[in-house]
């Protein structure tokens, strides 16, 4: 499978001095962004029924964002139409229009500008008896990213950012899948029935697969780990979805793919250090965690150290000789490739299944 | 948010069960953890467990020192072993405390190497804790005993030292208002023991800053008599090992017996549930870790079997000594006393 985020093969050391970051997208490439709702972009609690029964009724300036996440959505927007990018920001939620009226004032709080949010009609579903599937997940997510692609030019680069509570990785990763040609329509309906989806859906989830023009087209799936779940557990997912621990990782990492500015890396850190008292160590120790990983380079991560210490969020550390004589050349590595490996779905519904996830 | 530095590589069960601890601490404390050892593993072992990467530093130590080192040798030839980076985050003042399972030889030697000691003091004392009778509710379950190995030989100045320093943790650490201190010796009566014996009796008599209660015996020691029990390091580790074999001993030797008897088979499985909870209750594997006193910095020497339970208490412990103000409280009752 071929990738649209393969690293930059420029040759010569002075291709390494762009921080090991990625060729940027043309200017003329849309860039969008999918943003899932609920323990993504806000710290919705629902672990208990009492919990779940609050949230409609809870007040927009009751709702809260999970930290940075607002700074990176605002920053994401700016980075792109700065480089003459057009940009697109969706929410796509599991809860029922109802609460929509609360969330929208909450993203107006938060100053979000975004170009769409839909809310899946738990009612409508109730008044045609389909109990079971109240939280079915995985067939409503799927098919309603594929319509949303079909309406997109077919040069527009995704960016997917869900979590670790139910099925956002084997949905975002079924539809970068779907999307790119390298999951057969054919083999959908199987996996989907693995996922025990209601068949209506299945049917057209299929039609839509088949209908849309294959195109690598997910750049990089995000996946907020706020349960949290050991990083290796997704690994199955490949390369391509990189699980996160705070939004000053993924920033980081936005900033490696080249749709984030340092300046919108810094402002995400400074939100998280002024509105949820994250001393510098955090941060230090963030960049080194997802650095360990191999999601961001060393070069990269040394150019955002140097820019966090400058905004006087880091302390400045002392560059090693080597680094003086060579500058990050010497040391850099190529991040990860976000190209998609093949996922074995049939073990992973098969996993999923057994554990109730997908129900 | 304090930072302890953890010696990743040290203990029977380093480097998984280590990581564990410090991976479940990332998610419960403020505490941050400086790992230290072999980066690569670590990393692959943090990435399959949950933990928090905010609170988590690793520091790369491309040797680590085996149990069955010699413990000078090591310390002296491996030089960048994670036992002595480790010391050196807390010297450093990077961190400020340090723990580590690894070999109890090593640690003493590779302390008196890369900390300092405190001007005051004569030797340092490596302590640790053991189960006793709880005569009263709210008494610890557990009771302090130094030297345990790191001042084979002791003077009396130097084991009045350890009572202080002994009665001071136990005060600012176990929060015992008056830690009722004792000597180990051969029978109650003062003018028992050898020489050194009688005049640290003496001495510790006089000092009207500590509670001592006198000498204690070896069949008291399970006893809630005392908080803090002094003795000299040979002495303390010869008890310490013969405490810790005890009660898997009594279980093993019932067991070995009981295939002869119906009537023990049959006593056995009505006992079952207490032999647990005895064999638990004696488990030094489950009990954190206890000080090295005597240096400027902290350092908490866990039990080398130590589980992640065992190790995520320790760091806890080490975290919870710089914050009470461990190292100026010693400082304080030392200048105090001498």
């Amino acid at each position: 499978m071929t990738s649209n985020g393969t690293p930059a093969r420029r040759r010569g050391p002075a291709a390494w001095f762009g921080a090991g970051r990625r060729a940027a997208a043309p200017p003329s490439e849309r860039v969008v962004f999918r943003w899932d709702l609920d323990k993504t972009y806000l710290l919705s609690e629902f672990e208990s029924l009492r919990e779940m029964m609050r949230i409609p009724f809870e007040k927009p300036e009751d709702k809260v964002a999970a930290p940075g996440v607002a700074a990176l959505i605002r920053g994401l927007r700016e980075s792109a139409l700065g480089r003459g990018r057009a940009v697109r920001v969706y929410f796509l939620s599991a809860s029922p229009p109802q609460i929509g009226r609360a969330i929208r004032r909450k993203l107006e709080l938060d100053g979000i500008v975004y170009d769409g949010i839909t809310f899946k009609d738990q009612l409508q579903r109730l008044f045609r008896g389909k109990f079971r599937h109240l939280r079915e997940q995985v067939g409503y997510k799927l098919t309603e990213l594929l319509k949303a692609r079909s309406l997109e030019p077919e040069t527009a680069r995704e960016y997917l950012f869900g979590d670790d509570w139910e099925s956002d990785p084997l949905i975002y990763s079924l539809y970068a899948d779907i999307a790119s040609g390298g999951l057969a329509p054919s083999d959908l309906a199987e996996l989907l029935r693995g996922a025990r989806v209601d068949p209506p859906l299945i049917a057209e989830a299929q039609q839509l697969a088949t209908a849309l023009a294959k195109r690598e087209v997910v750049t990089r799936i995000f996946i907020n780990l706020e349960r949290p779940t050991p990083p290796a557990q997704l690994r199955a997912y490949g390369p391509r979805l990189v699980p996160t621990f705070n939004y000053f990782q993924t920033a980081a990492c936005l900033f490696q793919d080249d749709v984030l500015s340092s300046d919108g890396v810094v402002r995400v850190a400074r939100a998280l250090v002024e509105d949820s008292h994250y001393e510098a160590t955090q941060l230090e120790n963030s960049l080194a965690d997802i650095e360990r990983r191999g999601h961001l380079t060393p070069a990269t991560a040394a150019s955002l150290r140097a820019a966090l210490a400058a905004a006087g969020l880091l302390a400045p550390t002392p560059r090693r000789l080597s680094d003086r004589l060579f500058g990050p050349w010497h040391r850099d590595r190529r991040p990860k490739s976000t190209s998609a490996a093949m996922i074995d779905y049939r073990t992973l519904l098969g996993v999923q299944s057994a554990e109730g996830v997908a129900e | 948010m304090p930072a302890v530095a953890v010696d990743a590589m040290g203990g029977e069960h380093a480097p998984e069960e280590v990581v564990q601890a410090v991976a479940a601490v990332s998610l419960q404390t403020d505490i941050e953890c400086v790992l230290v050892g072999d980066a690569g593993r670590l990393e692959r072992l943090l990435e399959s467990t949950a933990y928090n990467p905010e609170r988590i530093a690793l520091v790369h130590a491309s040797e680590s020192i085996a149990m069955n080192d010699e413990p000078r040798s090591a310390v002296r030839y491996k030089r960048k072993a994670s036992l002595t980076l480790t010391l050196r985050q807390v010297a450093s003042g990077r961190c400020v405390a340090a723990v580590s399972a690894g070999n109890p030889g090593a640690a003493i030697a590779a302390s008196l190497r890369e900390l300092t000691v405190l001007p005051q003091l004569h030797k340092a004392a490596m302590t640790s804790v053991y189960p006793r009778a709880v005569e009263h509710i709210g008494q610890d379950p557990l009771a302090l005993v130094l030297d345990v190995g790191a001042t084979v030989r002791c003077t009396a100045a130097e084991l009045v030292q350890f009572a202080v320093m002994g009665a001071t943790y136990a005060r600012v650490i176990s929060k015992v208002a008056e830690p009722r201190v004792a000597l180990l010796n051969m029978g109650r009566d003062a003018t028992q023991g050898d020489e050194v014996l009688i005049a640290a009796h003496r001495r510790l008599r006089e000092l009207s800053a500590i509670s001592f209660v006198g000498n204690i015996e070896g069949h008291e020691l399970t006893s809630g008599r005392a908080d803090v029990v002094v003795c000299e390091g040979l002495l303390g580790n010869i008890v310490l090992k013969l405490l810790e074999s005890v009660a898997s001993a009594a279980v093993d030797l019932t067991s070995a017996a009981a295939p002869r008897s119906w009537r023990l088979r049959a006593g056995m499985a009505i006992m079952a549930g207490g032999s647990e909870r005895l064999r638990a209750q004696a488990d030094y594997a489950t009990y954190g870790g206890a000080p090295l006193l005597g240096f400027e910095q902290v350092f908490i020497k866990a039990h080398a079997r130590s589980k992640a339970a065992a190790i995520a208490n320790a760091v806890k412990v080490a975290a919870k000594a710089a914050r009470d103000g461990l190292v100026p409280a010693l400082k304080a009752a030392l200048t105090e006393t001498q």
